[in-house]
């Protein structure tokens, strides 16, 4: 007996997906799901935007790592709420890593959840969490080859945060490269330079943040 | 990128179906794996050897994988070529503009399973 299906691989993370998409929608919480290599400086770069924007919004944070609290101690030490996920293995987050931890937050009384992922440029791009927002941070150490060897993270997000801009003095990392190379595998991202370090471009990623939130409370 | 995983997950879809049919032995499984998926053909099969065996309950000795591979393709909005994309996917090779849009090799699928009601 032949069964045909057609059904997707994904169909049970996209339920969740759905899921925590539904809540995230009644509750106008506004979600950003950041995605890197390791070591790219997601963490820091979201200390950084907890200190500047907890003046004006409630900022959460599920942080995705294969063992230790460390990332989600970080956050923690600023005075916002943060969730470790320990993957124990597991490459990237899916939905239902995510459903399940929901229940530890009161998401009427958060405005902005920031998921920092498994720090890897291959599968976390795959699975839908339910955000609003698929980011990929990149850093200049990393070099140019990133984003033409990885191009599916590049093609599934709408964003590239290029970290690390204070070294460029020091490395052969060519920002015009890094922006040609976008736009030939995803004309629609758009690449913000800064440096979570000097604090240099942050300005423009807080307004990136300030323009999704609003348009996240209108819908 | 982590075929195990999604193995179970391929696999977790047939059994709750031939469940419900009443099927009790699987003996092909048959799926669709686009090119820009990230899901590797070659540990989609090792991963589902891993998991036949471990679950010959469901599955008869014998069972077999399937895969359908879908090739990448795209199609420029100015010009209407099609052409198969490298890993500069948006770029029209003819109009050297990045206006393509991916037609196929993004689909995970579960074709379809055989099955029997066979002790």
């Amino acid at each position: 007996m032949k069964v045909t299906l057609r059904t997707d691989v994904l169909t049970n993370n996209n339920k969740a997906a759905e899921f925590n998409r539904e809540l995230f929608h009644n509750t106008k919480t506004l979600v950003i799901n950041l995605m890197s290599s390791p070591g790219a400086g997601k963490t820091t770069l979201l200390e950084e935007t907890v200190r500047a924007l907890s003046k004006n919004f409630r900022i959460a944070v599920i942080e995705g790592d294969l063992a230790t609290e460390r990332d989600a101690d970080r956050i923690r030490a600023l005075g916002a709420k943060a969730v470790q996920i320990n993957t124990y293995g597991g490459c990237h987050l899916d939905a239902r890593m995510v459903a399940a931890t929901l229940g530890e937050f009161d998401l009427d009384e958060i405005d902005i959840l920031f998921i920092e992922n498994v720090g890897n440029l291959v599968c976390p791009s795959g699975y839908d969490l339910g955000q609003h927002h698929k980011v990929a941070v990149l850093s200049v150490p990393e070099g140019n080859d990133k984003i033409p060897k990885y191009p599916q993270m590049f093609m599934r997000t709408e964003l590239v945060l290029l970290n690390k801009i204070d070294l460029l003095p020091y490395l052969d990392f060519s920002v015009e490269e890094a922006r040609k190379d976008l736009s030939e595998i995803n004309p629609e991202s758009i690449l913000i330079s800064l440096s979570a370090r000097t604090k240099e471009g942050l300005h423009e990623w807080f307004s990136w943040i300030e323009g999704a939130y609003e348009r996240c409370v209108l819908q | 990128m982590h075929e195990l995983s999604l193995m179970g997950d391929i696999l977790q879809l047939v059994q709750e179906d031939a469940f419900d049919k009443g099927i009790q032995k699987i003996e092909k499984v048959e799926l669709i794996v686009g090119e820009i998926t990230n899901a590797m053909p070659d540990a989609l099969q090792m991963a589902f050897d891993i998991l036949r065996d471990q679950n010959l309950h469901l599955f008869s000795d014998t069972a077999e994988l399937v895969i359908h591979f879908e090739e990448a393709q795209a199609s420029c909005v100015i010009c209407g070529m099609e052409y198969k994309p490298d890993q500069k996917i948006a770029l029209c090779p003819n109009c050297l503009v990045p206006s393509g849009k991916v037609l196929s090799g993004e689909t995970f699928q579960v074709l379809s399973y055989e099955g029997s009601n066979a002790q």
